[in-house]
């Protein structure tokens, strides 16, 4: 009970500090957050159940106004923003992938939690994304479609790099990969 | 972890945390549903003076916040203006940034120990059905304890890197820095169990 | 400064420590075999080297580690398996207070475990504000635990485990990284704890004036007895170790 509290808590914190170390980019200068890769993460290494529950905690201490988002933000105007629709698909992005993370065994890890992140971290969660995009800003879903689709080399990107993280976590701490406990 | 609410005292400061959480609510859905550009723009004027009240400071640290909307504000008054509906335009902006700006109003003068009565108050029912809310409580306390000292660690990390390539760190230091996370994790459930455990 | 004792509202200050037979492993490799200690004195040591068992030691006296053989019995109490009166009777000092210190401010922290202890609000505000007052330490209240320094995040612990008011309390090398007046200082306020110490070191100066002193290498206790006798067999034969290059041996 105590490690499962304690390894929520911690990932909720570590999708925070993922947003948050300075002169931290992730790949090939692209200033895109790794807060979404934190995501992924989250399901890959604690399966669907405890990683969607981090996320919850990490996006409740947003809306309880911390500045824990990339950028230093937080508060509860980033609800009703234009990317509200990527904050709500977060944990369910993160339960999906854990979900296949843990029922998949017959493929290398690394494998199964790059294509379980990019069907949690892409095609979950960009629906979320658009769909809240195309209320605040009254565009339609094609046109909503078209502006998110830019995001979406960068985010495959995370889901390779979410694979290969997650083997070497697995590697260097086995009990702690809860997803495959 | 310092939270994003003002250091200047408002008088919106003892209003009780529920009642502004729920009016914020109704704000919302009603902002949303109203189409005409009159009125927008006087709620986006209203919600200005709303800043200005409490002086100088607060006025400037509630903009600054506002403009991380810039690439949106910028997108889509270049779209509407595209497809000839500026009018469009102008109520979809005003609206996005009342919203924005309300919602953080409330943020700025709610302190973070209201809110955690607020989420303890909402949660009590839930005690009925068997799940312990400390339980929630100590992992708020724990993010609100570890962020920080992660962000830190993350920093370091980073430094180390730094230390040896003449690169930016990238995503090599993620891998390590989630170690550090997970022992991190097996210590303070230790630490827990050494003080009754949960 | 506030001379009295700290912790001092014990009923009963004699303690007592039985272990017997414990061996503990973990992931293939055997951190204790076969230990067998029975302690009435109030300053105890263990001397060792890095990955000799000290620290795994600790926890299996507090209780957080579970050995796969043996028994652990602080004043009677099984460790393991009476959590609740187990909390009453050891307190345990990590290595690292960052990995001790689970809350933002002072005051929570040292709330935190009278709180678990079953103790009311107001209690545990009486309490911390109590212990707080023993160390003077009265302003340190509302401090964010964050910004504090190494040693006074090492102060905190101790005021949070000493808040429990146990009969033992286990130092797991707490002098690791401090300067020398910050070793001073918290020597001066261990003296002042009249609960048992259970001091883990792998430096002989600190443990000079203690009743008894063990000696654990590579899991097994091999010397125990006065401090006098062991420490300077353990100097000895740490001298003779470090002209050799046993860095260069990778262990499992």
């Amino acid at each position: 009970m105590e490690r499962k509290i304690a390894l929520i808590a911690l990932f909720a914190a570590f999708i925070a500090a993922l947003g948050l170390i300075p002169k931290f980019t992730l790949a090939f200068g692209i200033p895109i957050t790794a807060q979404s890769l934190g995501i992924m993460l989250c399901g890959t290494v604690l399966g669907a159940k405890r990683g969607a529950l981090a996320v919850l905690l990490f996006l409740l201490l947003v809306a309880m106004g911390l500045p824990l988002l990339a950028g230093g933000r937080g508060g509860l105007g980033l609800f009703v923003s234009p990317s509200a629709g990527f904050l709500i698909g977060w944990p369910v992005a993160a339960f999906v992938t854990g979900l296949i993370v843990e029922k998949w065994r017959a493929a290398p890890l690394s494998i199964v939690a790059g294509i379980g992140s990019v069907i949690g971290g892409i095609i979950v969660l960009y629906p979320f994304g658009i769909i809240g995009l195309s209320i605040v800003l009254e565009k339609s879903i094609v046109e909503s479609t078209l502006l998110m689709a830019a995001f979406i080399p960068g985010d495959a990107i995370k889901a390779v790099l979410a694979g290969a993280i997650t083997a070497a976590l697995a590697k260097a701490r086995p009990m702690s990969v809860l997803s495959r406990a | 972890m310092i939270s994003l609410t003002s250091p200047v005292e408002t008088w919106a400061h003892r209003w009780p945390a529920g009642l502004k959480l729920g009016s914020l609510c109704i704000a919302t859905l009603f902002l949303f549903s109203q189409e005409a550009l009159w009125f927008h723009a006087s709620v986006f004027a209203a919600t200005l003076l709303l800043y200005c009240l409490p002086g100088a400071l607060f006025f400037t640290s509630g903009i600054r916040r506002l403009f991380a909307l810039w690439p949106f504000v910028v997108l889509v008054l270049i779209w509407h203006f595209l497809i000839d509906a500026r009018v469009e335009g102008l109520v979809v902006t005003l609206r996005l940034l009342s919203a924005v700006a309300i919602a953080n109003l409330v943020t700025m003068t709610t302190k973070l120990s209201q809110i955690i009565d607020v989420i303890r108050w909402i949660s009590s029912p839930l005690r009925r059905f068997g799940l312990d809310t400390r339980v929630l409580e100590i992992g708020i306390a724990l993010v609100i304890r570890f962020a920080p000292t992660l962000i830190d660690k993350g920093g370091q990390l980073a430094q180390s890197w730094s230390a040896r390539s003449h690169k930016k760190p990238r995503w090599k230091i993620v891998m390590p820095f989630a170690v550090l996370a997970i022992d991190d994790a097996e210590h303070v459930a230790n630490a827990i169990k050494a003080r009754g455990g949960l | 400064m506030n001379r009295n004792l700290l912790i001092s509202d014990s009923d009963n200050l004699s303690a007592t420590i039985e272990m017997t037979g414990v061996s503990f492993s973990r992931e293939g490799s055997t951190l204790l075999s076969d230990i067998g200690l029975s302690v009435r004195e109030k300053r105890i040591g263990i001397v060792g080297r890095n990955g000799s068992g000290k620290t795994t030691l600790a926890l299996v006296l507090s209780g957080l580690a579970v050995a796969a053989q043996g028994e652990v019995r602080i004043c009677g109490v099984d460790v393991v398996k009476d959590r609740k009166a187990a909390l009453r009777t050891v307190g345990i000092l990590f290595q690292n207070p960052d990995h001790q210190i689970i809350f933002s401010t002072v005051e929570e922290e040292l709330g935190f475990g009278l709180l678990q202890m079953g103790h009311s609000k107001s209690e545990t505000a009486q309490k911390v504000a109590a212990v707080l007052q023993g160390f003077d330490k009265d302003h340190w209240a509302k401090a964010p635990t964050f910004q504090l320094s190494q040693g006074q995040k090492k102060l905190v612990c101790l005021m949070a485990i000493l808040a429990m008011k146990p009969k033992v309390v286990i130092l797991d090398e707490p002098f690791a990284g401090l300067d020398m007046p910050t070793r001073l200082q918290l020597t001066r306020y261990f003296d002042r704890i009249d609960a048992a110490l259970i001091h883990i070191s792998h430096s002989p100066e600190s443990l000079r004036d203690y009743e008894r002193v063990i000696w654990l290498d590579n899991g097994r206790i091999k010397q125990d007895g006065s401090a006098a006798a062991t420490l300077s067999a353990f100097t000895k034969h740490m001298y003779d170790l470090g002209g050799q290059d046993d860095i260069s041996d990778l262990t499992g």
